[in-house]
């Protein structure tokens, strides 16, 4: 399955979206600054505990990022390798791997932000972050790539069951991928212009209303939090 | 956030159709993630993302193809599962593959750039072979740049250590190598694209 928001009632759930965008920030900053094993082992708890208060758990979000895991276990074997004696050095491998590691932590703890956060809510917190018209345009084309990405893949699939029932299968790569393709660009064409006449037709307007975005305590909190996180770069 | 009252301000028609097109084509660049052909040339999958990262460019120009390729990303990072492998959130740019994500607002303004230039959009129907082969390859060599300097930051626990010589063969050998062959099958495929009958709009 696929990385994505998860109904729930958890402490993650209820804090403010900007205050878990903080939080992930300063996890980052935190991971980055101090690649070490002293320093990484401070964090590892955090990042275990993190997704169970999303209502997930850390094998869920291995699960998801199977996809990066060869890069993850790739790059410390390429790393210790050397043409000749001794083929193989233990020292750079062993730094390369933590930063592998330190990649893993900072997963675990940004698929929490996925698991806990509504589309409504990022996309909030998007027109927030952001000022002016470039945030009512980005919100609202933040909210048309949620809505739009299932149909088109519906489109891309359909079309390449149709291509391999008239033996597309036998023809060369670059024919089956321009006759997938294609068909997926004319129907996505077709779409975003009947898209623009319906935004048209409903007065699209740069000042509609958002969902109120309210700080509570627990949010000023979690954003004392990351400032502590992010300040322990400094340190 | 306070509600506005003080009356509607209308989005202009052309900046409508622009929002909805970026929209569209940071979707169809997700749906495109999902798409894997077998490579004939080399063991990892082709994936077609990078071919809507060229085709918003082509299709949109350089300014609306950068800023659906911004889409995309922002779309992702907030959690809507568009990158390789059904991927999403902040974490998906600071992993190995990171660097290659963020190039493509770059990459695909460079290729409506070059295919266009800076006056307005051409069909790219009409937009010369040579020409669009320039883009494409420009635009291949900054994602392949940046996914290369990308991993080899996210790869090494010290900036001065990523940019070691060694650090960067390394990388683009892990990272990058595998996949280039593919990108010259997306490239051919792009332009037999924009020259199809079937297309009509555009």
């Amino acid at each position: 399955m696929t990385l994505a928001y998860r109904p729930g009632g958890g402490v993650l759930h209820r804090l403010d979206p900007r205050a878990k965008l903080a939080l992930q920030a300063g996890f980052a900053a935190a991971a980055f600054a101090h690649t070490t094993i002293l320093g990484l082992a401070a964090l590892t708890p955090v990042a275990v505990v993190v997704p169970r208060l999303a209502g997930a758990s850390v094998r869920d979000v291995l699960g998801e990022f199977r996809a990066v895991a060869p890069f993850l276990l790739a790059a410390p074997a390429v790393a210790g390798l050397t043409l000749g004696e001794p083929w193989f050095r233990i020292a750079p491998a062993a730094r390369v791997a933590l930063a592998s590691y330190r990649v893993l932590l900072v997963l675990l703890v940004a698929a929490t932000y996925v698991y806990s956060t509504p589309v409504r809510d990022s996309r909030a917190a998007v027109r927030w972050l952001l000022p002016g018209k470039l945030g009512a345009a980005t919100g609202i084309g933040v909210a048309l790539v949620f809505r739009f990405l299932p149909v088109l893949q519906g489109d891309l699939t359909a079309r390449r069951d149709a291509v391999n029932a008239r033996l597309g299968g036998e023809r060369s790569i670059r024919e089956r991928i321009r006759l997938v393709a294609v068909g997926g660009l004319g129907r996505a064409l077709s779409r975003a212009d009947r898209l623009a006449v319906a935004l048209r037709a409903r007065c699209f307007a740069w000042n509609p209303t958002s969902p109120p975005l309210a700080y509570a305590r627990r949010d000023w909190l979690a954003t004392a939090a990351a400032a502590g996180l992010a300040g322990t770069v400094l340190v | 956030m306070q509600t506005e009252t003080d009356g509607v301000e209308l989005v202009g028609d052309q900046t409508v159709e622009n929002i909805a097109r970026a929209a569209v084509f940071a979707a169809l660049t997700g749906a495109m993630a999902y798409v894997s052909f077998q490579n004939p040339v080399s063991p990892a999958p082709v994936t077609l993302q990078v071919l809507g990262v060229f085709l918003a460019g082509l299709y949109l120009g350089p300014v609306w193809g950068g800023a659906s390729m911004v889409l995309y990303l922002i779309a992702g990072g907030v959690g809507a599962p568009v990158f390789a492998g059904g991927g999403s959130g902040l974490g998906t740019f600071v992993a190995p593959t990171g660097g290659y994500l963020l190039s493509y607002p770059f990459a695909a303004a460079l290729t409506g750039l070059v295919a266009h230039g800076t006056t307005e959009l051409a069909d790219p129907r009409d937009v010369g072979v040579a020409k669009l082969v320039a883009a494409m390859v420009a635009a291949t060599v900054v994602i392949y740049a940046a996914g290369t300097v990308g991993f080899a930051i996210v790869q090494r626990p010290s900036l001065a250590a990523a940019f070691a010589p060694s650090t960067l063969v390394d990388a683009f050998l892990v990272a990058g190598a595998a996949f280039i062959p593919a990108e010259a099958f997306k490239i051919a495929a792009a332009i037999g694209i924009t020259r199809s009958d079937q297309l009509n709009a555009a």
